[in-house]
């Protein structure tokens, strides 16, 4: 019955939009069921009559590829997960966080949302520096998402493409091949990376307006920030750059500098990082800014007061307005961000600052583009594309263009870009890259799996071989 | 008279601990360490997960969506244990099996170029001058005080 309606569903969406049915696959559900009826006997059959004006519609290159496309992009702080139908993804904490004052449960996921106090909350993460190591707790979040109450996912009849940061660790990828084909049966699978998407999407959006050559794809995300340089959609593995700082460290480094300065808060990320999120910002002129933040008074223009929640009254922290500033008024308890608004974010760029010694995310844009071929630098220099959380980051563009255009070579052109949201983009970007011809052939199905094992799936995931170029 | 004179900074500069390079460096690195924490506290529901009266959580996850075919619940005990490896034991194996090559080790950023910026340990702005015992900066006698009073050699990261 659920083909049948699935079926319902996908004609009049095709009757709506007729002039795009021809140049969009159908709604992958529909079409799943198709192959469905056409291989498997177990499943009910719908009337042929539906399924003769379906074929009639779509042409013969859409049908060898008509899975329901799910596409996870697995990131460290944020699943990123939806069918490659949905106009946008739903966005899970990749965690499973249990809270001071609720005995009862846990919460998987965004199940959070459920949860009225959000005050000393504890992590489960599956994550450890950006590799999955716990599965247990991933296990619990991937059932979740799959479950009906977020995708509802019929793993027989879908395609899933997942996402692994870059130098994966192979028992990790091993694993992941394992469970989905293992654990959850899986119809056939997709393991890329998230910049790697970001790359194709950009590539193609842009196509019409001159080919580009290269990208140099920023990805900062929740552990670490990578740069990756592509040629064409081919990531060149000798010169990927990884800075390890991520929203995760900026988080915590605000903890701290807050406990210290002002109020304990070590036990409360999940509102330190809303107020990182809120009043953070990168400085242009960070120099500038610290003579500001030393001012008193009106004279300063960056000090801001945040109200923390306290979830009775304070559903949620925010900035107190600058005109009803000076003491805090009853109960409310306040944090004053001063130069930590913009000390803290300022790691992305001098790690050294808190003694991690690496170079800052705009000194390693030009290290990777030393890594390169020469010809390909400037092509990388004038195409550079930020994602990844850090991304909303207020001035975090900015900076890196004025840090990158003081360091790099006066002739070459220098263009950075943001996409709208930098978080769900490598996510769009799967789906685009779900349509794209070549993307079955670079999928292992179950069976292959069952027959060649990991092997095949090293050969067609490896990660210079991702994308068609 | 003259034997009573005595130079107060000598005098407590030979009482003073300092510590000497490995303690600043195994300082630096719990610092940070701490940075990569999850949590700063323990698990405050550890002990209530053992108990038998408590809700299983995975269990109604289990019995909500078995609208599909059933899963394999065997597979589930050796599952934890088959995949289970710490971030360093990973590591360890990456090195064994890939020793050239692009890798995790090899993509990590170099040391900056530039010379590292100081801040003040106590309030955040640029500092000029370093805690003779333990290294940390301060920038003014005011913030030097509040540095000795709270963290200088009491803090334990």
């Amino acid at each position: 019955m659920y083909l049948l309606l699935a079926l319902q569903k996908a004609l009049a969406c095709q009757l709506s939009v007729p002039s795009r049915a021809s140049s969009y696959p159908l709604r992958p559900r529909v079409s799943s069921a198709l192959s469905t009826a056409a291989q498997s006997v177990t499943v009910e059959i719908p009337p042929i009559k539906a399924v003769d004006n379906i074929q009639a519609t779509i042409k013969p290159a859409e049908l060898n590829f008509k899975m329901a496309t799910l596409i996870l992009d697995n990131g460290a702080g944020t699943a990123k997960v939806g069918f490659s139908t949905d106009t946008e993804p739903r966005i899970i904490p990749n965690c499973v966080t249990k809270a001071k004052n609720v005995r009862t449960r846990i919460f998987i996921g965004d199940q959070i949302d459920e949860c009225k106090d959000l005050s000393s909350l504890y992590y489960l993460l599956p994550f450890q520096k950006g590799f999955l190591v716990n599965w247990e707790i991933e296990k619990q979040v991937w059932d979740h998402m799959f479950s009906k109450d977020v995708c509802q996912v019929d793993f027989n009849e879908t395609t899933v493409i997942v996402t692994e940061p870059f130098f994966n660790f192979p028992s990790v990828g091993e694993a992941i091949n394992e469970v989905i084909f293992e654990e959850y049966q899986f119809q056939s699978l997709h393991r890329t990376q998230a910049p790697t998407l970001s790359c194709y999407k950009h590539q193609k959006d842009k196509e019409t307006s001159g080919s580009l050559f290269g990208t140099l794809v920023v990805e900062s995300g929740y552990s670490f920030s990578h740069l990756v340089p592509f040629l064409k959609n081919k990531p060149l593995k000798e010169a990927i750059v990884r800075v390890n700082v991520g929203g995760k460290v900026l988080t915590n480094h605000l903890k701290e500098v807050i406990s210290y300065r002002q109020l304990m808060v070590m036990d409360e990320t999940y509102v330190i990082n809303q107020m990182k999120e809120d009043v953070c910002y990168v400085s242009t002129r960070f120099n500038k800014d610290m003579q500001i933040a030393r001012l008193k008074g009106p004279l300063n223009t960056i000090t801001r007061d945040y109200i923390l929640p306290d979830y009775t009254h304070i559903k949620r922290g925010h900035v107190r307005p600058p005109e009803d500033s000076g003491k805090s008024k009853g109960d409310e308890q306040m944090i004053r961000m001063n130069n930590e608004r913009f000390s803290v974010p300022e790691l992305l760029f001098k790690p050294s600052d808190v003694g991690i010694q690496e170079m800052g995310i705009s000194e390693s844009i030009m290290h990777c583009l030393s890594l390169v071929e020469t010809e390909l630098a400037p092509h990388l220099l004038n195409n550079v594309l930020v994602t990844g959380g850090n991304a909303l980051l207020p001035g975090l563009q900015d900076r890196l263009y004025q840090d990158v255009r003081s360091m790099a070579c006066d002739d070459y052109d220098v263009g950075i870009s943001t996409p709208k949201n930098p978080i769900t983009y490598p996510w769009h970007a799967g789906c685009d890259f779900s349509l794209d011809p070549n993307f079955p052939s670079m999928c292992v199905s179950k069976h292959e799996y069952e027959e060649h094992g990991h092997n095949i799936c090293s050969q067609k995931f490896n990660v210079s071989s991702t994308s068609p170029s | 008279m003259a034997d009573k004179r005595e130079s107060v900074r000598i005098k407590d500069g030979q009482q003073l601990r300092i510590l000497d390079e490995a303690a600043r460096r195994r300082r630096q690195r719990k610092a940070l360490e701490a940075l990569e924490q999850d949590n700063f506290s323990e698990d405050p529901h550890a002990d209530l997960k053992m108990s038998k009266k408590a809700p299983k959580f995975e269990e109604v996850m289990e019995t909500a969506s078995t609208s599909g075919p059933k899963k394999k619940r065997k597979s589930r005990g050796d599952f934890k244990l088959r995949y289970r490896k710490s971030f360093a034991a990973l590591l360890e194996e990456e090195h064994m099996l890939n020793k050239d090559g692009p890798s995790y080790v090899t993509a990590c950023a170099p040391p900056s170029k530039f010379p590292d910026r100081h801040f003040c340990a106590v309030c955040g702005f640029p500092s000029a001058y370093t805690c003779v015992q333990c290294g940390a900066r301060y920038c003014s006698v005011k913030c030097l005080g509040t540095h000795q009073d709270t963290r200088c050699l009491k803090w334990t990261a």
